[in-house]
């Protein structure tokens, strides 16, 4: 029993050397981190552009492109957490699945005109330019800078679809593409 | 303070490795757009009237049909297939329209003739009245065209033999038809 006294009494002498130090001590912790440059593209409201009938079947213009409307589609949320970006788009033209040589009076290319809307003051807007025979048909356009971090609802807009020459169209499936690219804007 | 250093490197690490999933460039996969054009053709428009007029048939001397006659081809103008096509011309004789019986020995009421449409194909669509089968009469095109086809007629004969004479009516009749079609 004794024995067990004596180690209670060195246990009692541990606070005493506490009470040799300052009531308040402070450390200070350093948090650092980063948020990376994003942007995000929205997806898209649709997952393809169908126009259907791309020729009037009858009347003065039969065989010729029909009066075609503008088509949308929105790319919901799309956004930049940093300034200084642009919006790129790229289109190819519509093209016959049918790549034969074509008979003087046929095209094979429908052009049209691309925008987005909704970011920068300037658009990018660009439309293709096709040959007859279907040559040459990308065309890239890109906008005008947005200064400030920004998140939108961006508008690609598909419009004045035309042919080379107002040719008649060969028959077949016709398919072509739009790439839109949000990304820092490229200085010269 | 050693051990705050260590944590902070690994917290930047750690979002480094987070930055590296992302990227300050995002771009659509290609949003395509299509459509489609069908297969058509379309006659054109006719020139000069609807109608060959090959006036008095017969030498009024003789009664035999003219071996003169002819008239002025027809042109189908802005003609068109889509797509690879055929050409077909049809024709049926030019007969009496009133005196539709059989005529009395020695006179016909018929006379057969050559339908031509060329200009579509390499080798002209091409119908006689007076054959049993007519295997030019359809011509094929391999590709999408547009041009003028031009009709005309010719080869003229009395059905039953140049030694009848034609029966007296004031309307003789015959058709020509020329038809543009998808080929298959």
């Amino acid at each position: 029993m004794k024995r067990c006294f004596i180690s209670l009494a060195a246990l009692a002498m541990v606070p005493g050397v506490a009470y040799a130090q300052s009531d308040t001590d402070q450390q200070s912790v350093t948090l650092q981190g980063n948020v990376a440059s994003l942007c995000v593209l929205g997806a898209p409201s649709q997952s393809s552009i169908d126009l259907g009938q791309l020729v009037a079947t009858s009347g003065t213009r039969v065989g010729r492109i029909a009066a075609i409307g503008d088509q949308h589609v929105t790319l919901p949320g799309s956004f930049c957490n940093f300034a200084g970006t642009a919006l790129t788009v790229s289109s190819d033209a519509m093209l016959a699945a049918d790549s034969s040589a074509v008979q003087p009076g046929f095209a094979r290319a429908v052009n049209y005109t691309s925008s987005v809307d909704n970011w920068a003051s300037t658009p990018p807007t660009v439309t293709t330019a096709a040959t007859a025979g279907g040559g040459t048909p990308n065309a890239t356009g890109t906008g005008g800078v947005e200064p400030l971090p920004k998140v939108a609802d961006l508008d690609l807009s598909l419009s004045s679809f035309t042919v080379p020459s107002d040719a008649l169209l060969v028959a077949g499936d016709y398919a072509g593409s739009v790439t839109i690219t949000l990304g820092p804007a490229v200085s010269d | 303070m050693k051990t705050f250093t260590v944590a902070a490197a690994a917290l930047l690490a750690g979002t480094a490795s987070v930055a590296s999933a992302q990227s300050d460039t995002d771009a659509t996969t290609p949003l395509p757009v299509i459509g489609t054009v069908p297969a058509l053709c379309t006659g054109g428009t006719l020139a000069g009237g609807d109608a060959f007029d090959l006036g008095v048939l017969i030498d009024v001397n003789t009664g035999y049909l003219r071996t003169d006659l002819s008239t002025e081809p027809k042109v189908l103008t802005g003609s068109f297939c889509s797509a690879r096509s055929t050409i077909s011309v049809v024709a049926t004789p030019i007969s009496a329209q009133n005196f539709t019986a059989t005529p009395p020995n020695g006179f016909s009421r018929q006379v057969d003739y050559t339908a031509t449409a060329s200009g579509w194909t390499p080798t002209a669509a091409v119908y006689n009245t007076a054959d049993a089968t007519h295997p030019a009469a359809t011509q094929q095109r391999d590709a999408a065209f547009t041009g003028d086809i031009t009709v005309s007629i010719g080869d003229f004969s009395t059905v039953g033999g140049n030694a009848l004479r034609m029966v007296a009516d004031p309307s003789y009749r015959g058709m020509v038809t020329v038809t543009l079609a998808v080929a298959d």
